[in-house]
């Protein structure tokens, strides 16, 4: 299987979404007959040339971080341009597009975050006449850099599984899948803790060990836009 | 009542929505509420890189130079804020969603609780409430209004405020004025 890899991360190589998608394709190179190449969307100015290279493989998957509830501007302008009709002078009749699947990663613990932006994907492949593959939902990613390795190493076997799955069947293992959503949202217990947790600055810890060595933590609370 | 604009629609040659805006504007402006508009087209905004320089380095502020400031100022001064755009591909605009994903120096990356769900702090006191007006494409259905709505539902809790209006330009300029002055 020929597939194209779209990272719409504007982090581009550095990114989360990077890092879980290397993992996603060792698992898919299992099989030698399949090989993949990673697009950037970040790079603007190559999305008609991804975009015909998405129409000539044999199935394509976006990756994004959630951005604002959604997918990052620069993913959006590529979808426009996967809608656009084709260039003057070509052939009316374009090429139809593969399967198409989607991996949307988010900071956020729960699954919930997410949902409103699998049904905006699911449409989108109707809306392109391509077979829907299905939507990778996974939370808590944000920060997944600055641990330890034991940490992740459930996370990126997860993602090998599902990468040597769909290397076979181009299809999302729907138990992986289930795996990698985890919690939809916080059930009383989960809220209890939190609220614990949060009431200990547990939470803020993070940020605050960041801000401090940027020298920033006085001001963190700063408002330079108060009217 | 101080009303902001984001107009999103990126192609000038596709007139309808511009004038929609106009004459709303007008309308509310007759009606004595202050009413600003940003042409984003027209503006210098870039894609949000995801740096976090304006959560880690300098709270609040956006390291990127480009014309956001007038938009925060015009925001964090409004009682209302309308994102608008044509739907294209089903969504929002990719110029306008450029603009509403620079809107996180504006909060806190702490996280709280909200309505039972992780969402980032407020970094100021106040907010103002958000619409959305949309300009139906050819090929926009209900579902892609769903969904729209939907999602700026959230992202209105996300920006610690609410959804307080949802239009399409298909309803009478005088009916969504009226209906925007009784908010």
């Amino acid at each position: 299987m020929r597939l194209l890899i779209c990272n719409g991360s504007p982090r581009g190589k550095g990114s989360n979404t990077a890092l879980l998608l290397k993992h996603f394709t060792d698992g898919f190179s299992a099989y030698s007959e399949n090989s993949f190449e990673t697009a950037y969307l970040m790079r603007t100015k190559e999305h008609a040339a991804i975009a015909e290279k998405a129409r000539r493989a044999q199935a394509v998957i976006i990756a994004f971080p959630l951005y604002a509830d959604s997918m990052p501007g620069i993913v959006k302008e590529f979808i426009e341009t996967l809608g656009a009709p084709p260039p003057k002078g070509r052939a009316k009749k374009q090429r139809e597009f593969p399967p198409m699947g989607f991996i949307v990663q988010s900071g956020f613990p729960e699954a919930v975050h997410s949902r409103c932006v699998e049904r905006y994907l699911e449409k989108l492949a109707r809306r392109l006449n391509a077979r829907y593959i299905g939507t990778v939902i996974k939370g808590g990613v944000e920060g997944i850099q600055d641990r330890p390795a034991y940490f992740n190493r459930r996370l990126f076997m997860a993602f090998r599984s599902l990468g040597r799955h769909f290397g076979v069947t181009k299809e999302f293992h729907p138990i992986t899948m289930k795996k990698l959503a985890g919690l939809e949202r916080f059930s009383a217990v989960s809220k209890f803790f939190f609220r614990l947790l949060a009431t200990a600055g547990l939470f803020d810890s993070g940020w605050n060990k960041i801000l401090k060595q940027n020298g920033a933590y006085e001001r963190r609370f700063d408002r330079p836009y108060q009217p | 009542m101080n009303i902001v604009i984001l107009n999103g629609n990126p192609d000038p040659k596709q007139k309808d929505p511009d004038r929609y805006i106009n004459a709303l504007g007008a309308d509310l402006s007759a009606k004595g509420h202050s009413f600003q508009s940003f042409q984003l087209r027209d503006m210098e905004i870039r894609q949000c890189s995801g740096c976090w320089s304006c959560w880690i380095k300098t709270p609040g502020l956006c390291a990127q130079r480009d014309d956001m400031p007038l938009i925060y100022k015009a925001v964090m001064a409004a009682d209302l804020v309308i994102f608008s755009s044509p739907v294209i591909m089903g969504f929002m605009s990719a110029l306008l969603k450029r603009a509403n994903e620079r809107f996180i120096p504006l909060i806190h990356p702490y996280i709280a609780l909200v309505e039972g769900e992780c969402h980032h702090r407020g970094r100021y006191d106040r907010y103002p409430g958000i619409g959305i007006l949309l300009h139906r494409g050819p090929d926009t259905d209900d579902e892609d209004i769903a969904i729209i709505t939907d999602t700026y539902r959230r992202v209105a809790i996300n920006f610690r405020t609410a959804l307080r209006c949802a239009f399409t330009t298909d309803r009478p300029i005088s009916e969504v004025s009226h209906a925007i002055a009784d908010l």
